[in-house]
């Protein structure tokens, strides 16, 4: 049978949209399926009374809390950190705070130059042209110069503010003499394209109301669809179909009715993330698994263990405003320094505490009891008053740490997945560390009150490493451009091909190693033709 | 707040379910859980169990039956201890009753305007701010150390730190 289009994707997230961008400039004829619908930008509510209650329900971030059309059930009782994701149009960027981190050439060479995870086979430089051009597509605001990466060309719009919160937390590192550079954010300084210039809603994570956000849905998906791809939402992808050769023929989904329609593709790539992927891979072949010889999907997930420590400051430093995003990120203590009793590091971020329902109806805020005569006086010293440190650990390479489907299928009949997660040693001991530094820094700010959240179990927002790329097909499951060793026409351009997971946000590595990968594949494809 | 993609969410009758007698029972615990203090005033003074009550409803009808739960299994008890039995007992019915208090209560103009919240107010990003900071030199101590990553053994030439 003729295919039905050149190049099928599967999910419309990040990685999803720029292959899709690139794919359809190179003239293919391209169907993507997402599981979920486009983003309802209606319930954002930043801006309105009733912000924060509408978010709690319709911008949970928690899938399992969302239940939202797309939605699969994550069981994580086996895990010490819950996966967090958004399915839709736009995938997580639809919900990420924006935080634009390159990985560090050492985060490319950790088995060289720590003698821990698995070297990239390739590195910072190779990726580095990608990096320059996604950055374009995502309206990406910063300062260049940050002496923490190799000298790079600066990014298409100026940096944020510092405002009351920046500046305060950079004069602090100025006092420690540690590092901090301006924060880069995917989210527009100035009208940019279809996005808009920032108001500093402190919204980023909620639905951003303004369209200052470079979510794919945005970017790169509103003047893609109906024009050069073929975007069909609702329709969760069973399986992948093999021929009698063992080449991916196309998939199989079923509609938001349960009905199962069957797309006939030349290539297929899978941008479903890290907990998608494996999925889908495990369900194909009518359940027996396809591109596993090796026996890594779903093995190695690695989730990037989250802590934070929060400041209360007794001037107001209007902090319910301002991107979430970052203001400042430090690198001071990233690279490995074996007295600390750990190798690899942490990344730091200083963002603007936001509304007051997230910081009274929550664990994180310390174990004070809000209710009664507390209320007040607590709502009055944390509103506005606060400001919030993030740090990022780099989470190392376990195959223990895995994904694997959940016998209880949805109600569609398609299984959801399982994640056994154990936060490791290193892990442990590194955020420690890296909480006590900056409980160094809110006392260098002058923070009257510190709350200090190491390890905290219901964020894992980046998902990464359950289909490891490498050379070799005995230990990997794809190639180095995301080709599935087992299966030549079936791709992996998400997350899952990452061998080691930085201690860095991952989309900006995510958007450009899917661009290198969907050049490759053109490259191999015009080759082919050339060929015959 | 020009050309933003919002909607008002649409008129809701979930609210019309909540009795007279509901809203007092709520107007007792809710003072219970928010008491006036440091310059603010008690829940029901701000009207979570009135006007308030109406717009939490319209936003979050799926609060609207946890809600009347929470308040059934309260009955005529409205001090913290009942509340914290709740916590204990009907997990669901106390989150809900909780967040609809608290939700109510810094919707208050009243509220918000004591705490300088300005939620409603946008200030479009001005990136000179950064930039002259940094003309004023507060990076200058952070260039003048030079770089800080790790040069890899197999980097390209001309990379080393």
């Amino acid at each position: 049978m003729r295919a039905e289009c050149d190049v099928l994707i599967v999910g419309a997230g990040p990685s999803g949209a720029v292959a899709a961008q690139e794919f359809a400039r190179s003239d293919m004829k391209v169907v993507c399926l997402e599981q979920g619908d486009w983003p309802d930008y209606g319930r954002a509510r930043a801006g309105h009374p009733d912000y924060e209650l509408v978010a709690r329900k319709h911008w949970a971030w928690n899938p399992n809390e969302r239940r939202n059309v797309g939605d699969y059930a994550v069981d994580d009782t086996e895990s010490d950190i819950s996966a967090l994701m958004y399915n839709g149009v736009g995938g997580s960027t639809v919900m990420y705070a924006a935080q634009w981190e390159r990985f560090q050439p050492s985060d490319f060479r950790t088995r060289t130059l720590d003698g821990v995870g698995d070297d990239w086979p390739f590195d910072y430089w190779d990726l580095e042209p990608y990096y320059e051009e996604v950055e374009r597509q995502f309206a990406v605001s910063g300062l260049a110069g940050d002496p923490a990466l190799p000298s790079m060309t600066p990014p298409p719009l100026p940096p944020f503010p510092l405002n009351k919160v920046g500046r305060r937390g950079a004069e602090a590192l100025n006092k420690l003499g540690w590092h901090w550079w301006p924060g880069t954010n995917a989210i527009a300084t100035a009208d940019y394209g279809p996005l808009r210039a920032c108001d500093q809603r402190a919204a980023c994570p909620f639905g951003c109301p303004t369209g200052a956000k470079a979510s794919v849905d945005r970017t790169h998906w509103r003047p893609l669809a109906g024009k050069d791809v073929r975007l069909v939402v609702r329709a969760t992808v069973e399986q992948v179909v093999l021929d009698e050769r063992g080449r991916a023929r196309g998939v199989v989904y079923a509609d938001e009715n349960g009905a199962r329609h069957r797309i006939e593709a030349g290539v297929v790539v899978l941008c479903a993330n890290a907990l998608g992927t494996p999925r889908i891979l495990f369900n194909s072949a009518d359940g027996s698994g396809i591109a596993n010889s090796s026996g890594m999907v779903g093995r190695r997930l690695m989730t990037h263990p989250f802590g934070n420590a929060i400041g209360i400051f007794d001037e107001d430093l209007e902090s319910w405003r301002g991107p979430l995003g970052q203001y400042l990120h430090s690198l001071e203590f990233y690279e490995t320094d074996r007295s600390r009793g750990f190798v690899r590091g942490a990344k730091w971020n200083l963002i603007p505490s936001g509304a007051p329902l997230s910081m009274m109806l929550t664990t994180m805020w310390g174990d004070q009891p809000i209710w009664g005569e507390s209320f007040t006086r607590l709502l009055r010293e944390r509103l506005g008053h606060s400001v919030i440190w993030g740090v990022i650990c780099e989470d190392l390479p376990d195959a223990d740490n895995r994904v694997t489907l959940d016998g209880r299928p949805d109600e569609h009949g398609i299984p959801g997945v399982r994640i056994q997660y154990r936060a490791s040693d290193n892990t442990r001991a590194m955020m420690a560390w890296h909480i006590d530094r900056v409980s160094e820094v809110l006392d260098a700010m002058g923070a009257k009150q510190k709350i200090l959240n190491p390890l905290i179990p219901g964020i894992g927002w980046h998902l990464m490493g359950t289909a490891v790329m490498g050379r070799d097909p005995e230990h990997t499951v794809v190639d180095p451009d995301g080709q599935c060793h087992d299966v030549p026409n079936l791709y992996i351009f998400d997350s899952s091909v990452f061998p080691t997971s930085s201690g860095t946000n991952p989309v900006a590595t995510i958007a450009a190693n899917a661009l290198r990968c969907a050049r490759s594949l053109v490259a191999r494809r015009r080759d082919l033709a050339a060929a015959s | 707040m020009t050309g933003h993609e919002m909607t008002e969410p649409a008129p809701d009758p979930a609210a019309g379910r909540i009795t007279a007698d509901a809203r007092e029972r709520l107007a007792r615990v809710a003072d219970t859980l928010i008491p006036a203090g440091a310059g603010l005033p008690s829940a029901s003074t701000a009207g979570v169990h009135t006007g308030l009550l109406d717009q939490v409803a319209r936003a979050r009808p799926d609060l609207v039956p946890p809600l009347l739960d929470a308040l059934d299994a309260l009955g005529d008890a409205s001090d913290l201890a009942a509340v914290e039995r709740l916590a204990a007992e009907a997990k669901q019915a106390y989150e809900a009753l909780t967040l609809v208090v608290a939700g109510a209560y810094v919707m208050s103009p009243q509220v918000t305007a004591t705490l300088r919240y300005a939620f409603h107010e946008t200030e479009v990003v001005d990136p000179r701010d950064t930039l002259d900071a940094v003309a004023e030199g507060i990076l200058d101590q952070v260039k003048a150390r030079g770089p800080l990553y790790r040069v890899p053994p197999d980097a390209p030439s001309g990379h080393g730190s």
